[in-house]
């Protein structure tokens, strides 16, 4: 039987017996377009998740700093091993922050608080939004301008209120302007300090030291244990990584990464049973075709059909359920990747989402083989007298 | 086709069966269907096989077409022995050599009458350019060019039966077995199909065995058997 004959004939006859056949159709195109969804979006989704995971722990930020405590000299992060860390694949964002004290004034009363001193991308790497105002950003830092951010208590403290932006404060004898109070949600220390351009505070605060810590936010939690293990490697390449300690909270780490895991898991094993009920229903539906179709096989090999030309028949016609299925569930899938994108401001790589279209087709055409098989052998082995006079 | 015929059948008969038996075993022993058949025929022949329901007409049309195998005894189609041939071999057989006719006028209900008539052809490899010249003589030899892109559902009895012998004409087979082609149908019918089958006789080359019940049928055979108690005798 040549082969444009064979999927002529198959074609024909799954399109006759359409309606037998919607329900696993339709079984069929939804865990492809789920599958094709998931494998295309899956990334950007956890991404986009990955941004404010802060509200559950930070756990994909890692924070290095280097022990000074007893120290010859004091180590500081150059701005060449900030960068050589930000190029590492997998991370997203890196901050460097100094520490210190220094003395405030305001209405004559001077008292010493926390000064953290800060670049552009602080803000991005800890996930950290304004209360009222800005958060100051690379501009600023790189103008040396003379601008600072208070945390809500700090702010409470010294003017009794929260939305003190436009104010300026005496910080070591020169003002700055406040342009944001910082959200409640941070850390206490955070929220009783000041924050200021990195390269004003290292002009002008004699209290703050060189940046001896820096903030690294891996783009996923699966990128924070690589990430954290290239780190000293990295640095070291540019300055002394004697007394770098790497603090990542793994107890988080484990417990976040465990429930994505699981929900990646029940998504992922939701899609594979939607497939498998298909497959389990084109296994079904072909056994009754080839069951109600008896006579017609005897007839066929009556005719001089070869046993080989009735198993390729049902193998092809169970191909063509399942690959137009398949179709089917490419362009559902597509739809919803459109949708999706456009609703979260996704971008995922085209290549991506090819590889989701091959991969879902090769797994349509693993379906209608695996379940097609038996019931095409069946009836390439019916016997033809029988089959003949089967009522 | 019938060139091959004529070829291989130039000094020997189309079919030669000598001491064809046929054994089936059932729960309480061994039922014996068919016990010495010897049977020729020869190209062009007309014959009827008669005999009583459940004397073995059908299982000794089977045997012809290859569909089942004898218990013992020899087969010999043009003068080469058939009966040891594969699984493979055997369609190969059914495709060029023989064209079957049931009973219940098997057409694929769901199918053209046009696709009906490819599948044949399909089979045998035929080109697709090829198959419509062939497709519409077919239905020109039971008259029902005009059927052509019906379905096989909208035909009526008899004209479901005349379908079935151009589908068994399709491939020019050298022999045409048909059980009970007009068991069926009415009387007008019944003599349509036998018309056929004579002027497909008629023309040479090709040979028509007919199991039958009706003595009518038989009647306009050129050659008669009657199938009792597992022995085939010429009437």
């Amino acid at each position: 039987m040549r082969l444009a004959d064979l999927w002529r004939v198959s074609l024909r006859q799954v399109w006759r017996h359409r309606r037998r056949y919607w329900a696993v159709v339709l079984a069929i195109a939804l865990g492809t377009a789920g599958l094709i969804t998931l494998v295309t979006m899956g990334r950007e989704v956890k991404n986009h998740l990955n941004q404010d995971l802060d509200l559950i722990g930070g756990v994909t930020v890692v924070r290095l700093r280097l022990d000074n405590n007893q120290a010859e000299a004091f180590q500081w992060f150059r701005p060449a091993a900030a960068a050589a860390v930000k190029a590492l694949p997998g991370v997203q964002e890196v901050s460097r922050l100094a520490v210190g004290r220094a003395p405030v004034t305001w209405r004559g009363q001077q008292e010493r608080i926390t000064v953290l001193a800060v670049d552009g991308s602080f803000w991005k790497v800890r996930g950290f939004q304004p209360l009222y105002g800005i958060l100051f950003g690379p501009q600023a830092v790189s103008g040396r301008q003379r601008v600072c951010v208070t945390g809500s208590d700090r702010a409470r403290k010294l003017f009794g209120r929260e939305d003190v932006v436009g104010l300026s404060l005496e910080v070591h004898h020169d003002l700055y302007k406040i342009v944001g109070v910082l959200e409640e949600s941070v850390p206490e220390i955070m929220r009783n300090a000041v924050f200021l351009p990195l390269t004003t505070a290292r002009d002008r605060v004699p209290g703050i030291m060189l940046p001896d810590r820096l903030y690294v936010r891996c783009r996923t939690w699966d990128d924070v244990p690589a990430v954290a293990s290239a780190i000293p490697r990295v640095v070291g390449q540019h300055q002394s990584d004697e007394r770098l300690l790497v603090e990542i909270n793994w107890d988080r780490w484990h417990r976040v990464v465990k429930m994505a895991w699981w929900v990646e898991f029940f998504v992922y094993a939701a899609v594979g049973v939607t497939l498998l009920l298909g497959t389990v229903g084109i296994w079904n539906i072909m056994m009754a075709v080839v069951r109600s179709r008896t006579r017609e096989i005897g007839l066929k090999k009556a005719m001089g059909a070869e046993d080989s030309d009735i198993l390729a028949q049902f193998l092809a016609e169970a191909l063509c359920l399942s690959l137009g299925a398949g179709l089917v569930g490419v362009a559902i899938g597509a739809a919803l990747v459109e949708i999706l994108g456009l609703v979260l401001g996704l971008h995922p790589p085209a290549k991506l989402f090819l590889l989701s279209v091959g991969l879902s087709l090769a797994l349509a055409v693993l379906i209608g083989v695996g379940a097609g098989l038996l019931p095409s052998v069946q009836a390439s082995r019916m016997n033809v007298v029988e089959a003949t006079r089967y009522e | 086709m019938s060139s091959r015929v004529a070829a291989a059948g130039a000094d020997q008969p189309l079919i030669q069966v000598s001491r064809l038996a046929k054994h089936y075993q059932n729960g309480q022993g061994t039922i014996t269907v068919l016990k010495e058949i010897n049977l020729q025929v020869e190209p062009g022949d007309m014959v009827a096989i008669m005999g009583p329901s459940g004397s073995g007409k059908s299982t000794l049309l089977f045997i012809l077409g290859l569909l089942l195998p004898p218990t013992r005894g020899t087969y010999l189609f043009a003068g080469r022995d058939v009966l040891n041939l594969d699984r493979t071999a055997q369609a190969e057989f059914r495709r060029h050599r023989v064209g079957l006719v049931f009973q219940s006028c098997d057409l694929l209900e769901k199918s053209t009458v046009y696709e009906n008539l490819e599948f044949p052809l399909i089979y045998a490899g035929v080109d697709r350019r090829d198959r419509p010249p062939r497709i519409m003589a077919a239905l020109e030899r039971v008259k029902l060019t005009h059927r052509v892109r019906h379905g096989a559902n909208l035909l009526s009895g008899g004209e479901k039966q005349r379908v079935a012998v151009a589908r068994a004409l399709v491939n020019q087979p050298q022999v045409i077995l048909a059980d009970e082609p007009t068991g069926q149908l009415d009387r007008e019918n019944s003599h349509l199909i036998v018309d056929h089958f004579q002027e497909i006789a008629a023309a040479g080359g090709t040979a028509v065995v007919v199991v039958t019940h009706d003595p009518e049928i038989a009647a306009r055979c050129s050659r008669k058997y009657l199938l009792q108690d597992g022995v085939l005798v010429e009437l």
